[in-house]
């Protein structure tokens, strides 16, 4: 099924029929397939679809959503009309403004969509991976290929008279390799990902990921304990943007601020970073995972620059902070599911390029820590402190990359770190996830070009007192 | 107006429709659930959320072939689709001669795991339990000057297992949770507490002490300074605790073990922990959050000692790696949801009390410090065990807090942390994720700082 203009009338007049003034509906179709090859075995086959739909009623500050799987109209009459008993306010039926279509431009072209291909080619593609991390060194010693689709449509409705649809289309190809010296278990981890079609993976791209994953794991099993500290540290743009989600991104959404709950609430137009840094959501960038035509309130995504050469500028919003906050939308409304509200989310954020030459930065620096990987990352954006994991790092000497180091982190405070930055590199580099806020997940990219931390606490397992 | 299946009649045509097949088997998985969430803000409901779900999860076994097919499309022809996918995509899985479903009745007794009445409860009643827990917290100290969230939900759930083998299980569960994030502030400075409960009962959750201490950790932080790199004893409380047993569970994974992903592979019948280190999961314990009477496979759970005293007994199965080691299933086979298949998890999973009160364990150590909080323990790498953990924690000497320190990290390895447990307290607690543990002491970790 599909939810037509007539049937998203029908179920924005029952939400509103017992009071209420702004109602909209969230439909979606999601079908996923994901193949896990482990061991040397194409060892899981999951296929399967999920239909559903939410309703949400506002009245002041107050807002109901009703949410549930959706398979017939009689479905989504009743979810509606759960809506509809919650918000009753007495206040009668309210006017839906008559639904007219219209259609956004697609920011990322799918040429191949991946339903259309053979799953025989998908697994050969998997076993490819296979076989290439495993011929990388004798220590690689399990490795894991996995391959997920999810194609997504999706329909939202309001009683402005909104009604759009998008169809996001995502892939993600990951290889997790361990590797194995005398006791020691390492592993390396690579994905590639982005809101495209099957023509992305390339058998070089496979091949590219599963070699880098094999590499990671067997350098981490050789590596040194990273030493625990306070260094001066130059991040690559290899390792893509981390940090800028963690440090500072996520303490631009709209409703912290709106609650003063982040370290950047009540700060439009002052300084908040080094003059060398400019921030950018960019939910337009084409391909990319956090990349779509609108959000998930059917507001148009948009190319936001968040801080501009170190003065904020504005927030990431959803319609009802934005509203609040007297800004502009910016189409981060975002949600995991039908069965979620939207909340002020990221798609693709990162730090502009600078003007310093890469190479320049790293040799400016005589002893160091040179960050050519970050993993998962976490913010407490109440106090601005965050933390992230690096997956692939060096010693500095004398301004060359040395010796390889494991299990490290990066904390620090973001507004303080992004003051202190003093070198911005005119590179820029991507990394892909899927950020969790409030119990949802949402896939996104982050970016950042190579930069220098003058100090800042590396947290390895040797630790060194000065 | 078309027709609603019930939930036994889906079942009992995913189960036929398998079985018209040309197939060795199959398995089918219904969950049916409703719930009801409430956040507040200053005071007022800013948010109410129903939601609710319904879908099947199919499994279809084709010489030693395995497909897995969900969906939320409960018509009879979408039951069907979902049944024939799973076939379909079977065959591009390779063949385990090792993969099967459940034969065995289930042991089903009442678990307590379900409260009447949940279904009457108003918006307005939920809304008070969550009122109550701002206004505990504000009482605590005038520093708590807000809330980043503040939610009451609660829920119940049907789920049904049922296989081509005629095993056949179903029961109902409730569930209650209250949980704030309480903001202090004191000038410029400001810190976040955060606490939250989870139980099966409505009358056990208590909003008073969940506010009071997400209010008392919020304001505990005020003041926080950073700290020199150094190495230390550390003390977790039960909560913070918590978090790292969380970390440890897939190590006893005996799908990780099979596939030389653990590090507990092969280590059975020795020592990996210290002697005061004894470690449970327990699924059939009547009332508590993670028991079940069967696992995502139709297995009747168990309790098993997997660490006794330092030395490691067993791990946890599901019915094709205990197939694969010549072991009785554990029953540990969870299912997260219909839209995914079984995966080996822990059910109450937990550090067992050790005799000392608290106080008394951390007043024997020169100088410690507390955890009082950790950031990235979602980063700590199952596979090597390594850890690094950004954290805030309290500055200790005999016991006696001197002062609260952020900005540092705590790193090391899982096994290495697991024997230097030098002492464990008799206080212990389960939180909302189903983990236990009391208060346990690490000999030494090093921490990172300025």
């Amino acid at each position: 099924m599909t939810i037509t203009e007539k049937a998203a009338d029908r179920a924005l007049r029952t939400a509103l029929s017992r009071g209420g003034e702004w109602a909209e509906l969230f439909w979606e179709r999601h079908n996923v397939v994901t193949l896990t090859l482990d061991d040397n075995k194409l060892e899981d086959a999951i296929t399967g679809v999920d239909q559903g739909a939410g309703i949400r009623v506002t009245a002041g500050d107050r807002g109901v959503y009703a949410n549930g799987n959706v398979n017939d109209g009689d479905d989504l009459l009743a979810i509606a009309g759960r809506a509809a008993a919650a918000i009753a306010d007495d206040g009668g039926t309210r006017e839906v403004t008559a639904i007219s279509a219209d259609t956004l431009p697609r920011p990322s072209i799918v040429t191949i969509d991946p339903r259309t291909v053979a799953i025989e080619r998908k697994v050969e593609l998997m076993k490819l991976a296979n076989r290439e991390a495993r011929a990388f060194d004798p220590r690689v010693h399990q490795v894991t290929v996995l391959y997920r689709e999810s194609a997504q449509d999706v329909v939202v409705a309001n009683s402005e008279g909104r009604f759009r649809t998008d169809t996001r289309t995502r892939l993600v190809f990951g290889v997790l390799v361990t590797a194995k010296q005398g006791e020691v278990l390492e592993s390396g981890y690579k994905a590639e990902a982005g809101t495209e079609g099957f023509e992305m993976l390339t058998e070089e791209a496979v091949l590219e990921t599963a070699r880098t994953a094999a590499r990671l794991a067997v350098q981490n099993v050789a590596a040194e304990p990273a030493p625990a500290g306070t260094y001066t540290v130059v991040l690559s743009s290899d390792a893509g943007g981390t940090l800028i989600h963690e440090s500072v991104g996520h303490g631009l959404e709209a409703d912290l601020n709106l609650k003063g709950m982040s370290v950047y609430s009540g700060r439009l137009g002052e300084k908040v970073a080094s003059e060398l840094i400019t921030v950018l959501d960019d939910g337009t960038d084409p391909g990319k995972r956090g990349t779509a035509a609108m959000d998930d309130e059917g507001t148009q995504t948009h190319r936001t620059v968040l801080i501009d050469k170190g003065i904020l500028k504005t927030y990431l919003s959803d319609k009802k902070h934005a509203k609040k906050l007297g800004i502009a939308e910016s189409g981060n409304g975002r949600r995991e599911s039908f069965r979620h509200l939207p909340i002020c989310r990221m798609t693709t954020t990162m730090i502009a390029r600078g003007t310093s030459d890469p190479a320049e930065i790293l040799a400016s620096v005589t002893d160091g820590i040179f960050v050519k990987g970050m993993g998962g990352g976490q913010v407490d954006v109440v106090s601005g402190n965050f933390a992230f994991e690096i997956t692939e790092c060096y010693r500095i000497r004398d301004g060359r990359q040395a010796e390889p180091l494991r299990g490290a982190t990066l904390v620090g405070q973001g507004p303080k770190l992004m003051s202190e930055i003093d070198m911005v590199g005119w590179d820029l580099g991507y990394s892909v996830g899927t950020c969790g806020k409030d119990g949802q997940g949402a896939p996104v990219a982050d970016a950042q070009p190579t930069l220098r931390i003058p100090s800042v606490v590396v947290g390895g397992k040797v630790a060194q007192p000065s | 107006m078309s027709e609603k299946l019930t939930n036994d009649a889906i079942v009992d045509r995913a189960i036929a429709s398998i079985k018209g097949l040309r197939v060795d088997g199959g398995e089918v998985f219904l969950r049916d659930g409703q719930s009801t969430s409430v956040e507040v803000r200053d005071g007022a409901v800013e948010n109410a959320i129903t939601r609710g779900e319904r879908g099947i999860g199919v499994r279809v076994l084709r010489g030693g072939h395995v497909g897995f097919a969900y969906t939320s499309d409960l018509s009879a022809a979408g039951i069907e689709e979902c049944v024939t996918s799973a076939r379909d995509i079977a065959s591009v899985t390779e063949p385990d001669p090792d993969v099967s479903i459940a034969t065995k009745k289930i042991d089903s007794p009442d678990l307590e795991l379900y409260e009447a009445g949940i279904d009457d409860r108003s918006v307005a009643q939920r809304t008070v339990v969550a009122l109550a827990v701002e206004l505990a917290a504000k009482g605590v100290d005038k520093r708590i000057s807000g809330f980043r969230k503040t939610t009451y939900s609660d829920g119940s759930l049907t789920t049904t297992v049922a296989t081509t083998a005629d095993v056949r299980g179903s029961y109902r569960e409730t569930y209650f949770s209250v949980g704030t994030s309480a903001v202090a502030t004191d000038g410029d400075e400001r810190q976040i507490g955060y606490h939250g409960e989870a139980k099966r009962q409505f009358r056990l959750v208590d909003p008073d002490a969940v506010g009071r201490v997400a209010a008392l950790r919020a304001v505990g932080k005020l003041g926080a300074k950073p700290f020199k790199t150094q190495k230390l004893p550390i003390v977790l409380d039960p909560f913070m605790g918590m978090s790292l047993l969380g970390a440890i569970i897939p190590l006893f994974s005996a799908d990780a073990v099979i596939k030389g992903k653990s590090l507990f592979a092969g280590k059975t019948g020795t020592v990996i922990a210290s002697d005061q280190v004894t470690i449970v999961d327990d699924a059939r314990t009547p009332g508590a959050l993670r028991t079940a009477p069967f696992d995502g496979e139709g297995v009747t759970t168990t309790t098993q000692t997997l660490v006794d005293g330092g030395v490691l007994r067993g791990y946890l199965s599901s019915l094709k790696t205990s197939k694969k080691m010549g072991q009785a299933p554990t029953g540990n086979a969870r299912r997260g949801s219909y839209a995914a298949p079984s995966r080996i998890g822990a059910a109450n999973f937990h550090l067992a009390a050790g005799a000392m009160g608290p106080d008394e364990l951390v007043h024997g150590l020169d100088r410690s410090l507390r955890i009082t909080s950790l950031l990235n323990l979602h980063t700590i790498d199952p596979i090597s065990g390594e850890f690094s953990l950004g954290a805030t924690g309290d500055y200790l000497e005999r016991g006696e807090r001197l002062y609260p320190v952020q900005g540092i990290t705590i790193a090391g390895n899982l096994t290495t942390l697991l024997s230097s447990i030098t002492g464990v307290a008799n206080d212990l607690v389960f939180g909302s994720s189903g983990i236990g543990s009391p208060t346990f002491v690490i000999s030494e970790l090093s921490i990172g700082g300025a």
